[in-house]
């Protein structure tokens, strides 16, 4: 059964213990270091913390996705779920930019449907 | 050649913690989950760079728990600040603990009796047993204090008469 709610991993299942983690710690820590030129030295326990916080942080955007994906009676999340959810969350503001990048291809236009515009 | 992957957590991680989230009939498409993979490594980089600043300004060269969790707290993810910092403390436990018993073996088989810094990822300074730096340390970085009594000599009285 799955379990909704914000601290779902640290009751149960996910990583319940600090054990085996959700997220590989050697990317986490390769991701870090890519963030800055600044970022040298970074604690056995960083990356841990992160592992967890990156749980927590994708929970929340996809429940804010969903919310969104519900609004439009669907019940497939697409990408413009997670568009429209990140605006309309402060502390998602970050991602504003990442987001709204034009896609590769037209595949995920809003509205789904072919371009029969007259 | 940097491989574009590496700057991203794996999708298969990613999508696992999504559907636990999500309603059992809940579809995902692979955009979105491209979409929120990114997002997650905006969102390392984005606090890492803050709990960098912080270190920068108090002239330490080292990352860690603590100031992941300030840097949460001061760009609004607050109830993850607050839920990590007692996951932190339960690590930071779990881990004394563990460098408790692993001195105490050395010490049963090691002559020089000098324990080891367990290095779990290369370029680390600190390790969690050492919290040097950690103003909220609480006493972990020695945990000679917490057990000075009962230790495990089991293993020592079965086979050798002297420790050394």
């Amino acid at each position: 059964m799955r379990q909704p709610g914000m601290y779902s991993g640290m009751l149960s299942g996910i990583s319940g213990k600090t054990g085996p983690h959700s997220l590989p710690l050697a990317r986490i820590k390769k991701i870090m270091k890519k963030s800055g030129d600044d970022v040298k030295m970074i604690s056995g326990e960083a990356p841990i913390v992160f592992s967890k916080a990156c749980e927590l942080f994708i929970e929340e955007l996809t429940r804010q996705s969903w919310a969104m994906t519900m609004q439009g009676r669907r019940r497939t999340l697409h990408k413009d779920d997670v568009a429209s959810a990140v605006a309309a969350t402060d502390i998602f503001d970050f991602l504003v930019n990442l987001v709204s990048e034009p896609p590769n291809a037209d595949e995920d236009a809003p509205g789904g449907t072919n371009n029969i515009e007259h | 050649m940097v491989d574009e992957q590496e700057r991203l957590l794996p999708i298969a991680n990613v999508g696992r913690i999504m559907k636990l989230i999500l309603p059992p009939s809940a579809k995902i498409s692979k955009e979105a989950k491209q979409t929120i993979q990114e997002c997650a490594s905006e969102f390392v980089s984005f606090v890492t760079g803050e709990a960098s600043d912080k270190c920068h300004k108090e002239n330490r060269k080292t990352v860690n728990g603590d100031d992941i969790c300030w840097a949460l707290s001061s760009l609004g993810f607050d109830d993850y600040a607050e839920a990590i910092v007692r996951y932190l403390h339960k690590y930071r436990e779990h881990e004394s603990e563990r460098a408790n018993h692993k001195q105490q073996t050395s010490k049963a088989r090691d002559v020089t009796g000098q324990h080891d810094h367990e290095d779990k990822e290369e370029g680390d300074d600190d390790e969690g047993l050492c919290l040097t730096d950690s103003p909220r340390g609480k006493g972990i970085t020695s945990t000679r204090h917490r057990h000075p009594a009962p230790l495990e000599f089991r293993i020592i009285d079965r086979n050798e008469t002297s420790p050394f």
